[in-house]
């Protein structure tokens, strides 16, 4: 051990303070290698210390200074991100446009403990939802809770505004809303779905299972533009003959596919619940009930098609076959006469032509219940109607087929079906005698269903050549649409009340085929309680009330079918409408 | 002394830390930014939605209707505006080719009209040439260039009765049966 003397030169020292050795005091041997290596050890660890605090400092200073906002905040990177999907699938029309849509509908709730000032919160907050009550809002949020509702079901403009306002605090809970942009137009067909989506009424409900499922859209096979003149049309003549409502349908009849329909009065499915504006006084069930699927009715004359197509069908009849139509049928309590009476023998298409009850109910009796109740039933309408729509009506038909019931169910008497039967029935009279079943979905093109040969194609095209004749000179006249070649039958029935049949209240309707020669679209138009106007001379039969209807309804629908119009004088027009039964018979004017 | 084979390790230490965290950083952030164009394309997808909504809501026959009462006041389409097709419209008169003694049988080949006898008038459609423009007429009467007869309107000439066309020789172009095809001959005849 060397002393170091310089330590000790110090005058200034403390007496009792002795220095540590500051050098080595050991200068060789393997102790001082250990040492060596010990302080070169720490050096090397200090250097990366440094290293290391250096590289932070930097890092610091480069954020601090040079990168500023743009750093990145990385928590919660590697939360996974997956698209919520709509509870249901969209509906649209069949050219695409949107008919029923589920929305992104956030619904805001704060959390008050995290709200730091709750009167500005409460100022900006209703100055969004300048609806809602600002002692409301402030008691939500001074309430210490950890949720509370503000508001349901934003709209996106609502939940951007509420962004915009900055509040911490405010947060959204993802929800989703059924929004139907065309609003009363399609309302008993889509029906309509309650707050957490699911179907209440129309193909909402009885499709709710495959809207679930499917992710595309599901295309119906209504028209939009069809829709739209359908009701347009139909709300007219209700409004024109003050009726209590009313029903219509275009249907593909080489298809099934149901083109348009309508149901009025009718209801926004958006919030069903609300009174219609322009009508306060009716009832929610009234715009709820869906005339052409639901309502059963005796829908009267128009029936006579089918007795017609019977008897032809069968054989009993032919075209020349005559029946005496001079005097009523007294039967049990009914007497059954004629609306238009001719008071004489007439022949099948005089029968149609002039819708001789009499004349239907005679021809009926030569074919037999038998025959008669099986005919009905093979087109399908003593069953309920198969559609996409769950509001569907049974058809009320006598239990045991008697005489007196053939004759009255000969002119749509005695028998209550739904005019969407009727129609499905109607098609497969003029489209060859094939029966298919109406559909609301979209079909692919070219791709018909089978179907089911209900009457012979011969029968068929009588049936053409007879609504044909009724259009051009006997009770809807007032159906033609030139050009469109409009055939059809018109029906006026009065309606039943209680157990009897009420005198003034009709229920009007029209079948309509165009263009008749090789028909394609059907038109069924019905109004329920129409009340004669001055235009009309007194009257609210359908010749008066749905025919001028129909026609209007197809010169507006067939250009959007892509119908092109005919010279009806040409020959061979005339070749395909001709009666031979008639011919040089001088047509009496109806 | 390091030896070298502690070296090695601690070089291999390193390298694979730095990869290892070098990748796991490249993945971190390709998966940011996965997620962030996931996030932007589901923010997308909900916009398009709430569009196609208000497209569907602005465009309902019913605002469509109200617009044009609006602004267009069109009505709707009668029936004698569709009576008339594409086919119907005569085609522009042909100039007149000048009858330069050509022999009979070709005769207006430098007007594109080539002469086709059409036996039965109400053929002229499958006696269709190749060359797009044909003429039909009587066969008594074959074309002279006589194209410079003022054309007559084409419906007129799509049912000619035979005293008809025998009587006067008309250069018929045939009947387009698209609107293509009458582009092309409207083109052609130029």
């Amino acid at each position: 051990m060397v002393a170091i003397p310089y330590l000790d030169d110090n005058p200034c020292r403390p007496r009792h303070f002795k220095p540590p050795p500051c050098v080595a005091i050991i200068s060789e041997g393997p102790a001082m290698q250990a040492l060596e290596a010990c302080r070169s050890r720490l050096l090397v660890t200090a250097a990366l210390f440094a290293l290391v605090f250096a590289v932070v400092g930097l890092r610091v200073a480069e954020i601090a200074l040079f990168e500023g906002g743009a750093a990145q905040s990385h928590v919660g990177r590697l939360r996974v991100v997956s698209a919520p999907v709509p509870s249901h699938a969209d509906i649209t029309d069949r050219n695409g446009n949107v008919v029923a849509t589920t929305l992104d509908s956030p619904s805001l709730y704060a959390v008050p403990k995290q709200i730091l000032d709750p009167v500005e919160a409460t100022s900006k907050i209703v100055r969004v939802f300048p609806k809602l009550s600002s002692a409301e809002i402030y008691a939500k949020l001074t309430s210490g809770k950890s949720f509370v509702w503000i508001k349901r079901h934003l709209t996106p403009r609502e939940q951007y505004d509420v962004n915009q306002l900055g509040i911490p605090g405010l947060e959204f809970e993802h929800e989703e809303r059924r929004i139907y942009p065309g609003g009363g137009l399609t309302s008993h067909v889509v029906g309509y779905a309650g707050i957490d989506n699911t179907g209440f009424a129309g193909v909402e409900r009885a499709l709710d299972d495959v809207l679930k499922e499917r992710r595309e859209p599901l295309p119906l096979s209504l028209d939009l533009r069809l829709q739209y003149i359908l009701r347009e049309e139909l709300q007219r003549v209700i409004d024109d003959f003050t009726a209590k409502g009313g029903a219509g349908l275009v249907m593909d009849v080489n298809t099934g596919e149901i083109l348009a329909m309508a149901s009025l009065p009718d209801f926004d499915p958006n919030h069903p619940a609300t009174p219609d504006p322009n009508h306060p006084a009716l009832s929610l069930a009234d715009r709820m009930f869906n005339r052409n699927t639901l309502g059963v009715y005796e829908l009267g004359s128009i029936f006579k098609i089918f007795t017609v197509a019977m008897a032809l069908d069968a054989g009993t009849s032919t075209l020349t076959s005559t029946y005496d139509a001079s005097h009523p049928i007294a039967i049990g309590r009914f007497t059954i006469s004629d609306y238009h009476g001719k008071h004489r023998v007439l022949n099948v298409p005089e029968i149609l032509m002039y819708s001789s009850n009499i004349g239907a109910a005679r021809m009926a009796m030569a074919a037999g219940a038998q025959k008669q109740r099986e005919f009905l039933a093979r087109l399908g309408l003593l069953r309920k109607p198969k559609i996409e729509i769950s509001e569907v009506g049974a058809p009320h038909y006598p239990a045991k087929w008697r005489e007196v019931n053939v004759m009255t169910i000969a002119f749509g008497h005695g028998i209550s079906v739904t005019p969407l039967s009727f129609a499905t029935a109607a098609a497969a009279l003029v489209n060859g005698g094939v029966l298919r079943q109406a559909t609301l979905v979209k079909l692919p093109p070219g791709n018909a269903p089978q179907g089911q040969q209900v009457i012979s194609a011969k029968t068929s095209d009588q049936m053409r050549r007879l609504m044909r004749l009724v259009v051009e000179h006997g009770t809807g006249t007032m159906a033609a649409a030139p050009g469109y070649v409009v055939g059809g039958k018109t029906g006026t029935a009065d309606k039943v009340t209680g157990r009897h049949y009420a005198d003034r209240k009709l229920l009007s309707s029209f079948i309509g085929f165009f263009p008749i020669n090789a028909p394609k679209y059907l038109v069924l138009a019905m109004v329920d309680e129409p009340h004669p106007n001055k235009q009309s001379h007194g009257y609210a039969t359908a010749g008066w009330t749905v025919a001028p209807a129909t026609s209007r309804i197809v010169q507006r629908i067939a250009p959007v079918l892509g119908v092109q119009p005919v010279d009806e004088s040409s020959p061979e027009v005339q070749r395909a409408l001709i009666v031979e039964s008639l011919q040089g018979k001088r047509l009496e004017a109806y | 002394m390091i030896k070298l084979s502690t070296m090695f390790w601690l070089v291999l230490v390193l390298v694979t830390g730095f990869g290892m965290f070098g990748v796991k950083y490249a993945v971190q952030s390709l998966e940011d930014d996965l997620n962030r164009i996931k996030k932007a394309t589901i923010a997308e997808e909900h916009a398009i939605r709430t569009d196609e909504a208000e497209w569907a809501y602005l465009t309902r026959p019913e605002t469509l209707d109200e617009m044009n009462r609006h602004y267009l006041s069109l009505g709707p389409i009668a029936t004698k505006q569709l009576r008339v097709t594409v086919v119907d419209i005569p085609l522009r008169p042909q100039p007149p080719v000048v009858a330069d003694a050509s022999p009979a049988d070709a005769p207006a080949l430098e007007s594109g009209v080539a002469p086709i006898a059409a036996a039965n008038p109400g053929a002229e459609a499958a006696a269709a040439a190749p060359g797009g423009q044909t003429a039909a007429s009587a066969p008594e009467a074959p074309v002279v260039a006589a194209a410079s007869e003022k054309l007559a309107h084409p419906t007129e000439l799509a049912k000619p009765t035979p005293t008809k066309t025998a009587g006067k020789p008309v250069v018929v172009p045939r009947r387009p049966t698209s609107l293509d095809e009458l582009i092309a001959q409207v083109a052609g005849s130029r």
